[in-house]
């Protein structure tokens, strides 16, 4: 049997990357998935699965999610808040537009979301938010980015202590996931062989992740085997944040 | 400019293990300038030019000696107010190529150090109107350096016990806390430094390393135990206090 039959999910961010990973590997497993993005539907989205025009910091497009999953489902019993934006910009150089669009989608879309669809969850359910290591410790550039994500960490412990016994709720902190976007970050580097050398030696498990490595601990935390687990926030790195960043073998 | 008060440990007994070491010694003089009588505990021993730094034998890992520290600063001051829990060593090896008295060697000095001189001076900090324990983790004891298996596992021990005493004797007036240094230019961090064969390039490589860019210098770290020896971190007790540089607040850094 299929650690998710007839468990009806919601996916917000599915479009590509770690969340279409995650709609996927709940389909795998017999959940009923919709999912939701700020473009159309997906082409290669297969026909059964239910998808919105979305963008989560719209509290009116939240609102016509939460009525979608009451026609679709009846309710709901597996929310994964996905969808995120990074802006690439230090404090100083940070406009109020940009807080306003980065902690939109990334704090108030996750508030709202979890708002819209904990009172769906009759009888019972999950919360799984994607946190980052950046809530955790800093990737230099992006400071909205990392607060953000400490923000959703906060916000998981809260809702699992507020919510629970009905509601469990964790959060997935990935690290380097590799999706075409990291490729064309080695390629513009001065030495792009030197650089995924030095980026591969820094992962103890010998390798960049894949989406479908996170969307594998979203199953688990979907399912009832995680029954006992809530309001953590569980790293996915590949041993990456466990070392040191000073490492003097890579001298 | 000092953040603390002139003479902010005027008058305090204080004993500071490894306190002939390149980080203990730095504690050992601040303590000093700030007025406390010193007792630089060590298995060396350093001619301190200061007058009110003492010398005394102590193999942290030796129950005896402990007894026989604390008999001595019994003997001349009736009670201690400050311990610094600053013996440690490092073995730079994987748990394969780990002997376990190599394993039991480290978890001899750097925890049961930390415990057997914490155990025998509780009698004496009692006697004093505010005691503070300040024991020595490692940012090593949240991440892991390669190599250093062993090391790694007694910095989270020593973590873990300061919480623990911390919870115990609170309520007894006594503070316990642990500083967590990074790299710190101990003869430590310059054996590092001279295996390489530029050890220029590497001083500035590990330095670019670090947000602040620049590695820590013994000092620095004194200037925080000096901190919590004292009265302005009175209400400062069983937290670990990461002293860096920044280094372990950021992600690793790629070379794209």
């Amino acid at each position: 049997m299929s650690r998710l039959d007839g468990r009806a999910a919601l996916v917000t961010g599915g479009r590509q990357g770690i969340g279409r990973a995650i709609v996927d590997a709940f389909v795998a497993e017999g959940a009923d998935v919709a999912t939701c993005g700020r473009g159309k539907r997906p082409q290669d989205l297969p026909p059964t699965l239910g998808w919105r025009q979305t963008d989560v910091s719209s509290a009116d497009d939240i609102e016509d999610l939460r009525i979608e999953m009451l026609d679709r489902f009846g309710g709901l019993d597996i929310l994964v808040n996905n969808a995120g934006i990074q802006i690439e910009k230090t404090l100083l150089d940070t406009s109020d537009d940009d807080w306003d669009a980065l902690m939109g989608v990334n704090a108030k879309g996750v508030f709202m979301a979890c708002r819209a669809m904990i009172p769906l969850m009759k009888r019972g359910g999950v919360i799984i938010n994607i946190g980052s290591i950046s809530g955790n410790v800093a990737d230099p550039g992006i400071a909205l980015y990392n607060a953000s994500k400490a923000f959703v960490h906060g916000l998981t412990r809260s809702i699992a202590v507020d919510h629970g016994p009905k509601i469990r709720c964790n959060a997935i902190c990935p690290g380097w996931i590799m999706t075409g976007m990291a490729d064309a970050a080695f390629a513009v580097a001065d030495d792009p062989d030197t650089a995924k050398a030095d980026a591969l030696a820094r992962h103890p498990a010998g390798r960049f992740g894949q989406p479908k490595d996170i969307a594998a601990l979203a199953v688990w935390l979907a399912s009832d085997e995680s029954a006992f687990t809530t309001g953590q926030c569980f790293t996915v790195d590949g041993g990456m944040t466990s070392a040191s960043p000073l490492n003097p073998g890579l001298f | 400019m000092s953040a603390v008060p002139p003479n902010y440990l005027k008058g305090r007994i204080a004993v500071v293990t490894g306190g002939c070491g390149g980080i203990g010694r730095a504690i050992c003089r601040r303590f000093h300038a700030e007025g406390a009588v010193v007792y630089a505990t060590d298995v060396a021993s350093l001619d301190f030019s200061e007058s009110n730094i003492h010398v005394l034998h102590h193999d942290v890992g030796s129950e005896e000696d402990a007894k026989a520290v604390m008999a001595h600063v019994a003997a001349e001051h009736g009670r201690l107010d400050i311990l610094v829990n600053a013996a440690g060593i490092e073995i730079e090896k994987t748990i394969e190529e780990t002997t376990l008295d190599e394993w039991n060697q480290s978890f001899s000095v750097n925890v049961s150090g930390t415990f057997l001189t914490s155990k025998h001076a509780l009698p004496l900090m009692r006697k004093a109107d505010a005691g503070s324990i300040i024991n020595f983790g490692s940012y090593d004891g949240f991440i892991a350096d390669p190599s250093l298996a062993v090391y790694c596992a007694t910095k989270g021990a020593v973590h873990a016990l300061t919480r623990a005493m911390a919870c115990d004797h609170g309520p007894e007036g006594i503070r316990v806390n642990a500083v967590c240094p990074g790299y710190v230019n101990t003869p430590m961090l310059q054996s590092f430094f001279g295996e390489s064969g530029n050890i220029e390039s590497l001083k500035q490589a590990v330095r670019d390393v670090h947000p602040i860019r620049n590695y820590g210098e013994p000092e620095d770290i004194a200037n925080l135990v000096n901190w919590l020896a004292g009265d302005e971190a009175r209400y400062a007790s069983g937290q670990l206090w990461i002293i860096d540089g920044g280094l372990s607040a950021q992600v690793q850094q790629m070379r794209l």
